[in-house]
């Protein structure tokens, strides 16, 4: 082996006992996320696809459901059913902060990073937010291949920026939801599992047609369903206009929904970090 | 220079009724390696993880550098290095760019980070492999990227949990090297725990051997082997009858004697001071030996006087389940 010859005073950039600020550390382990998360392409192209997938085949045998459904007359089915891929896209894609968790937690990366000074808030936000900008980029990708089969949204440019927002304000918090998952179990097939929560949650919902036309049971599992308003929401920037009571109804929503999961995410962490 | 002591103080570990520390205690000197053995389950590993601030104690006070485990665990953190026994480190990632985060992440800006990560690349011989995902490294290289990153921030307590099993000879002796210079040159405190007595033997100043949660013997190796009995000379000869020959003229010059075969062992205290009265003896006698070897007693010796075992039945252990 070579030698050092620096003294600790000496080395360059050192400053004792001055650590990563917090952005810095969330920063940090952001980029390692995304790093780790876009080295594992598996991980990622499928759930793009099954979106992707959803649109086409939805769009291809319901394209004319618009013709006779009441409420969507004269409107574009494929600005109806898009939110649903973009929902889809954006909990599956929300799956790789959970995902990237365990993987540290598997492989004792995550006991290492508890030997150094980082904040444990940067450990719990630093993958989330890699979540936050693939599931950004994956919905980014269906409202594109939206708007190559034809998407004329009524709100514009604008409106689908609004749909994104909504799209990554839905997956932050359910990557919550997997993280918290994923420090409680340690377990990559739990994660997962986890992860598949969500099938229910796009289908328990206005997934085809206007929640008013639903009826029975289906009808009240999606007036409980958040997805019913963050979908209604994206529909109707899609379709109708800047309607101020869907859009403020889907923001609550989305913030009810991540509330929830970063309790769940922080008492998580709390119990995966707590020395015992 | 700042305080690079150890000290713990009865510490002890409870899970439930098992008591995995067991009223423990001893202290590390400022700039001194000491080496922490024991059989598996012995509380060798449960120790270091309350020294790093993995684990509470259930009992008692430790202090690293001056600073309390439990209430100043990121003061502690700050100044220890750590290479546990089990190797975390994220097979995806390759060394250069895990070494630049735990660099920023210990307060290096990013450009320095970078050029202290190949620093140490270069200080652990893996400067050649920056490009290469650390999942495709062999355990060894695993090894030293570990210790690479335990000394990203120059710390100044090294805690070494068992760093060289897995290695080859060559990258052991490297280890060992690097591990004196380290501690030779910037005065880091090295807390080891090796499951290879001549490792403790090689670079650790003072031992403590723990088991069952309790610490049974503590100090010098040579003080804790010579505390145990006597070395021995061995001298062989060309044939038995020269042997017991040489069995009879040397006995009243030793505590003990015994002949095996062509092999005299003699076994007395101070014995290589002894040496020069042996051979003057034989060749005064006209007797002479094939050769002559010093034999000074292990800290196996040791481990199985105060544990009742010997240590290879761990390291032979480890190796089946490896």
């Amino acid at each position: 082996m070579s030698v050092l010859t620096v003294t600790k005073s000496t080395i360059p950039g050192y400053v004792s006992q001055r650590n990563a600020s917090f952005p810095n550390q969330v920063i940090m382990l952001t980029w390692r996320s995304l790093v780790t998360i876009f080295r594992t392409p598996a991980a990622v192209i499928p759930t793009l696809i099954i979106s992707a997938f959803f649109l086409f085949v939805y769009n291809a045998s319901l394209g004319n459901a618009s013709n006779f459904l009441p409420g969507l007359a004269g409107k574009s089915y494929l600005g109806f059913i898009l939110p649903v891929s973009v929902v889809s896209a954006a909990l599956s894609g929300a799956g790789v902060a959970g995902q990237s968790i365990v993987r540290d937690i598997e492989n004792g990366y995550f006991d290492k990073l508890l030997l150094t000074p980082v904040s444990r808030g940067a450990l719990l936000i630093g993958p989330i937010v890699a979540g936050a900008l693939v599931l950004g980029l994956q919905t980014g990708i269906v409202v594109i291949i939206g708007l190559f089969m034809g998407l004329d949204p009524q709100t514009g440019v604008a409106g689908l920026a609004a749909v994104m927002g909504y799209a990554l304000l839905l997956g932050t918090g359910f990557a919550g939801f997997t993280v918290a998952i994923a420090l409680r179990s340690g377990n990559a097939a739990a994660t997962q599992g986890a992860t598949f929560l969500f099938f229910p949650l796009t289908f328990l919902t206005a997934t085809f047609v206007p929640v008013d036309l639903l009826s029975g049971w289906i009808k009240t599992a999606a007036e409980y369903n958040p997805i019913t308003y963050i979908l209604e929401a994206m529909r109707s920037l899609l379709l109708s206009g800047w309607e101020g009571d869907a859009l403020l109804k889907g923001f609550i929503a989305c913030g009810i929904l991540g509330t929830f999961t970063f309790i769940f995410a922080l008492s998580s962490l709390r119990g995966r970090t707590k020395r015992k | 220079m700042s305080n690079r002591d150890i000290v713990v103080e009865n510490l002890v570990k409870r899970y439930g009724d098992f008591a995995a520390v067991n009223d423990v205690s001893f202290q590390v000197k400022s700039g001194e390696i000491f080496g922490f053995l024991g059989p598996n389950g012995a509380g060798k590993s449960t120790t270091v993880q309350i020294l790093t601030t993995l684990r509470l104690p259930t009992g008692g006070h430790a202090t690293v550098g001056g600073y309390d485990v439990v209430s100043q665990a990121t003061r502690v953190r700050n100044i220890a290095g750590v290479a546990l026994q089990e190797i975390g480190l994220d097979p995806l990632m390759k060394s250069l760019e895990l070494l630049t985060i735990q660099a920023q992440l210990f307060g290096f800006n990013r450009k320095d980070a970078r050029a202290r990560a190949h620093e140490l690349l270069r200080l652990v011989k893996l400067d050649d492999f920056t490009e290469r995902p650390v999942g495709k490294y062999s355990g060894g290289m695993r090894r030293r990227l570990d210790l690479a990153l335990a000394l990203v921030h120059q710390p100044d307590v090294l805690f070494l949990d068992e760093p060289t099993t897995g290695l080859d000879p060559a990258s052991r002796r490297d280890i060992w090297l690097e591990v004196r210079r380290l501690n030779r040159e910037l005065g880091i405190t090295i807390f080891l725990t090796t499951q290879y007595l001549e490792e403790a033997d090689e670079l650790a100043e003072r031992i403590a051997i723990i088991d069952r949660g309790q610490i049974v013997a503590a100090g010098a190796p040579e003080e804790l082997k010579a505390a145990i009995g006597t070395e021995s000379i061995n001298v062989t000869f060309d044939n038995t009858e020269n042997a017991a020959s040489a069995a009879q003229e040397l006995d009243n010059m030793v505590e003990r004697i015994q002949t095996d075969k062509k092999t005299v062992r003699l076994y007395l205290n101070h014995a290589a001071a002894a040496v020069p009265a042996v051979v003057n003896r034989l060749q005064g006698a006209g007797m002479n030996p094939v050769s002559l070897t010093l034999t000074q007693p292990t800290l196996d010796d040791v481990f199985l006087q105060v544990t009742g075992q010997r240590f290879e039945n761990e390291t032979d252990a480890k190796e089946k389940i490896a």
